[in-house]
């Protein structure tokens, strides 16, 4: 056995850890290695010497500082155990809470079911607003008419006027408002009046009835200024059916010069 | 130990009176510095109580506490990793000093320089010295604390053992 292999007993020499049997295999090695002898003398020496050095006494000043450090430990272990207690405390009544998460769960449904609705039914809604705001002018619509009506019943002949102005603001005249238009324009006591009317219906000449009216009514007017307004409507509107109309027109013996021009000017045009 | 893990704090003040001295020797041979040490028994005892639910109880509270120590030891050289060696060597030498009677004197000096030749072995060698001569603990404890194997702790004592003669012959001569 080579020296190195003992090393593990020389120390258990030593510091006196060797078995017997151990003790027997080192005893036997050294008897006949010098060298080992020696060192293991030598190493058994230093061994003792280093026993000797002395290890210095804590100074008292230490346990003091232990006990004073052991102290605050405990204080704040017990405050942390306070802090614990307190968070304990604060989830039981959390539990006691409990009842308002149902309120809050509510209050999200509510708000869910508001915006939900909002979103599938709001085009049905918004398609209920139109069909009430047609419903909402056409009465509008329908009051206006009513109140031209009336209007063209006033006595007053600037309220009549108004009232056929009220016309170009109807955008579907119905044959109610045209035959008003038409009697106001074949009785209305007042030219202007009836001037007024004429305007109001040819603005409306796209109605046959209108048309129809305003030739016959050719031979019914014997104001000169409405024979001459009548006579430039029908150029205008390039209505061939109304040559008759003037030509009976002509036939009156007290017609205006200026008027009769007029209308033997307006007949050469139209035919 | 697992009286004081199970809360009962006070206990710590009975491992105290018990280990203190121990553990002050064993910081001292490791740095020479009697304040510094003191310290580190404050320092190994305050991380007992705080890490004290990691002791488990399987091995021995002694070899639970040189763990800690150790680590303690470690943080600090390497915090201060150049000063130790050579405050080291002067401690010793501080202990040797003052006026001593002739006989006395050469023993003292004696010891003071196998003290400062332990100071001149690595970290290692003299940490297991320490804990073998001075703690008197047996290899297979130390084998424990070092997390080693017993036989690997015989020859490393001796190798300390050797290392330590071979500086201590030269200081001599």
């Amino acid at each position: 056995m080579k020296c190195e292999l003992y090393e593990e007993l020389f120390t258990g020499w030593i510091n006196k850890e060797l078995s017997a049997e151990e003790k027997g295999v080192l005893e036997q090695h050294i008897s006949g290695c010098d060298h080992c002898r020696t060192e293991l003398e030598a190493l058994q020496q230093l061994w003792g010497h280093i026993g000797q050095i002395e290890t210095p006494e804590p100074s008292a000043n230490m346990s003091v500082k232990f006990y004073a450090m052991l102290d605050t430990y405990k204080e704040s272990v017990k405050e942390q155990r306070s802090l614990w207690a307190d968070i304990k405390y604060q989830l039981s009544n959390f539990w006691q809470w409990q009842p308002r998460w149902p309120m809050a769960y509510n209050l999200v449904m509510i708000v869910i079911l508001v915006v939900g609705g909002y979103l599938l039914f709001g085009k049905n809604k918004s398609d209920d607003q139109d069909r009430q705001l047609q419903a909402l002018s056409s009465q509008v619509h329908e009051l206006k008419q009513t109140m031209m009506l009336a209007l063209l019943e006033n006595p007053s002949a600037s309220e009549r006027i108004r009232g056929v102005s009220y016309t170009s603001e109807i955008k579907h005249a119905d044959k109610q408002v045209i035959d008003a238009l038409l009697a106001t324009l074949n009785n209305d006591p007042n030219v202007n009046v009836r001037l007024s009317t004429l305007d109001a219906l040819t603005h409306l000449a796209g109605h046959p009835e209108v048309r129809e009216g305003l030739i016959k009514s050719i031979v019914e007017q014997d104001s000169p200024l409405m024979q001459l307004a009548i006579a430039d409507v029908m150029l205008k509107l390039q209505e061939k059916r109304s040559v008759n109309s003037f030509k009976e027109l002509l036939k009156q013996k007290d017609l205006d010069h200026g008027v009769r021009d007029k209308i033997k000017q307006t007949i050469t045009q139209l035919i | 130990m697992l009286k004081v893990k199970a809360g009962d704090l006070d206990r710590m003040g009975m491992l105290f009176e018990r280990y203190n001295r121990q553990l002050y020797g064993f910081l001292f041979h490791m740095t020479y510095q009697r304040e510094l040490s003191e310290d580190m028994v404050q320092q190994v005892f305050y991380k007992m109580l705080k890490y004290r639910h990691t002791f488990t109880g399987t091995g021995e509270y002694i070899h639970w506490m040189y763990s800690i120590a150790r680590n303690v030891l470690k943080d600090h050289w390497r915090k201060n990793k150049q000063q130790v060696q050579h405050e080291g060597v002067e401690a010793a030498e501080t202990i040797a000093g003052g006026l001593v009677p002739d006989e006395a004197f050469e023993k003292k000096q004696a010891k003071a320089e196998l003290h400062r030749a332990m100071g001149k072995l690595s970290e290692s060698q003299r940490e297991i010295l320490a804990l073998s001569r001075f703690q008197e603990l047996k290899c297979q404890e130390i084998a424990q604390i070092l997390g080693m194997t017993e036989g690997t702790v015989k020859v490393r004592i001796h190798r300390a053992m050797q290392e330590l003669k071979s500086i201590y012959v030269k200081m001599e001569r």
